[in-house]
């Protein structure tokens, strides 16, 4: 009992009661100005939720991103009247999520030194087969396929299709990754974000369909559309909506987190909860090269 | 000859402790009652089945809207609301699955009626939803909401967290607007393709991040200098009154939730 005490309350320190009403209005405002004003078909609203979490660990990062939803439907004056509040579940479990992965120290940067090639390799494989077979189960009829795309069976099987775009996505990011900071870590921060994107396809499905009829007044709301098309029943057309734009909404969000935090003084970051546990190793001294 | 102080309605320039206050009935409830009521309205519109539960709720909402004069706000969220709203029927209309009762051929397209009463149903619980919180919110001030959580037992960190974090949306909206306007100078796209306008993403995200951060350090210290994590509870100067009604109304929404629920889950609705 003691030990869960001690354990809630390390990761409520000042410093971050402090960051979290911080970490909400970036959600907020970040989310509203991507899907508004840049009118991306991503969320980025949980950019504060998978920070805090990543710092500070599972239950401040479950908290931030239940009251940024609440907050945000609750006053709506603040955002554009958005209707996220259902959302708050998930939005919990992402930053649950994000906090285990902060305590295992997924965030960390790390050099491509032989135990960590092989862990990367392994996490890739992990997260690729568990990717493989949620799309091979909601995907699964041809026939749907080219109804909702209007492209010939013969050319995709649907589930090979959507999984094939995740994928290139998640290649993508972490091929950019590597050329701009050339860290191994975001291999393992990306794979974190297409597993917690597709936890939160999952999650959001019922809710999306239950309280909104499937739609959400945005971009992706087309997705649906040509799903519905297809013949799918409403819940199956938002989890398969869910399972295109979630994951890769989650990959871009760990991406932009991974460089943040790694673009943060380490004396800053150490002092959070889980600092240690994510700040990258000393730079290498300069050494010249002897001449002879 | 006494001026009529202006309402906080009319003008929303002058600071809030020279407005006069709004009363009536419904703003004079405890803001948790009012949270109570507003959760019920949310129950009743999602769990009573068919026209009966949106259609109770969204006529309450708008008589407690008109009688504590906020229909204007109200209508103003309401307006926030369209781009789903049209969605919601514009793809319901034309692609319900399994609907075969055509209004019209337009060409391929063949909207029906049953896509239409679905449509307008999810519309009718989503405006039932979003209104009856939209009308707890429009007449209760966030102080008086915090106040009366911190009197009912929510510590000092929770409404630090709560509070802070409504009082910090609107600076970091200004400064996500300075942010965007100096990167556009710099040549940020927000109005090419998507892969331009997805390329702002990064130099958006980290300014704003960066400078929220920054005053991090200093909050935390003038937190902890001024005893954040003193133990012991904070004397309140000012307490929302929490009068026999709103306990009678708490008592009766909590029992309604039960009995709504209770009855849906037998099956003796619908």
């Amino acid at each position: 009992m003691d030990m869960l005490k001690g354990w809630v309350a390390r990761q409520f320190t000042t410093r971050v009661i402090v960051l979290m009403p911080v970490a909400i209005a970036i959600n907020i405002v970040l989310g509203y100005t991507v899907q508004s004003v840049l009118k991306l078909p991503v969320y980025v609203d949980s950019i504060g939720t998978i920070l805090v979490g990543c710092v500070a660990g599972p239950l401040p990062g479950a908290i931030t991103g239940i009251l940024s939803n609440l907050i945000w439907q609750y006053a709506p004056g603040i955002g554009a009247g958005s209707q996220i509040g259902p959302f708050a579940i998930t939005a919990g479990v992402i930053g649950l999520l994000a906090g285990v992965w902060g305590q295992l120290g997924v965030f960390r940067p790390r050099r491509g030194h032989g135990l960590n090639i092989v862990a990367a390799v392994v996490a890739v494989v992990l997260i690729g087969a568990l990717a493989l077979y949620t799309y091979g189960r909601a995907f699964s009829s041809p026939e749907q396929f080219s109804s909702a795309t209007f492209k010939d069976t013969s050319v995709f099987d649907q589930s090979r299709f959507f999984f094939l775009a995740v994928m290139v996505v998640f290649v993508g990011l972490v091929a950019w990754a590597l050329l701009l900071r050339r860290d191994i870590g975001a291999v393992f921060a990306i794979s974190a974000g297409l597993f917690t994107g597709i936890v939160a396809a999952v999650l959001s499905a019922p809710v999306y369909a239950f309280f909104y009829g499937g739609l959400s007044g945005s971009g992706t709301d087309a997705i649906v559309a040509a799903f519905r098309a297809g013949g799918d029943s409403l819940y199956q057309a938002t989890l398969k909506q869910g399972l295109l734009s979630d994951p890769i909404d989650k990959m871009i969000t760990t991406f932009v987190v991974f460089f943040l935090v790694g673009s943060l003084s380490r004396r800053f970051v150490a002092r959070f909860p889980n600092g240690e546990k994510i700040v990258g190793p000393e730079a290498e001294p300069v050494t010249t090269p002897e001449a002879g | 000859m006494t001026v009529p102080l202006p309402a906080a309605a009319e003008n929303p320039s002058l600071p809030q402790y020279v407005i006069r206050e709004p009363s009536g009935p419904y703003r004079s409830l405890n803001p948790a009652t009012k949270l109570s009521v507003a959760a019920l309205e949310v129950v009743a519109a999602f769990v009573i089945p068919g026209w009966l539960g949106p259609g109770l709720v969204i006529a309450v909402v708008l008589v407690t809207a008109a009688s504590s004069r906020t229909l204007r706000g109200l209508v103003i969220i309401g307006l926030a609301a369209l781009p789903l709203v049209v969605s919601i029927m514009v793809v319901n209309l034309f692609l319900l699955p399994g609907a075969v009762d055509p209004i019209a051929r337009i060409g391929p397209l063949a909207p029906t009626w049953s896509g239409f009463w679905f449509g307008l149903l999810t519309t009718a619980r989503l405006l039932a939803f979003s209104s009856a919180l939209a009308l707890a919110y429009l007449t209760t001030p966030v102080d008086d909401l915090l106040a009366d959580m911190s009197r009912r037992g929510l510590g000092r960190r929770g409404v630090f967290v709560v509070g802070a974090a409504v009082q910090m949306v609107p600076r970091t909206i200004e400064r996500v607007g300075e942010i965007m306007d100096a990167q556009r100078a710099r040549g940020m796209d927000t109005e090419g393709r998507i892969w331009r306008r997805a390329r702002g993403v990064v130099p958006l995200a980290g300014p704003v991040v960066f400078g929220a951060l920054a005053e991090v350090e200093e909050r935390t210290m003038a937190l902890e200098s001024r005893a954040f994590t003193a133990p012991g509870r904070q004397t309140l100067l000012r307490v929302p009154p929490d009068r026999s009604i709103d306990r009678a109304l708490r008592w009766l929404a909590l029992v309604s939730v039960a009995a709504i629920v209770a009855v849906r889950i037998t099956g003796r609705m619908g």
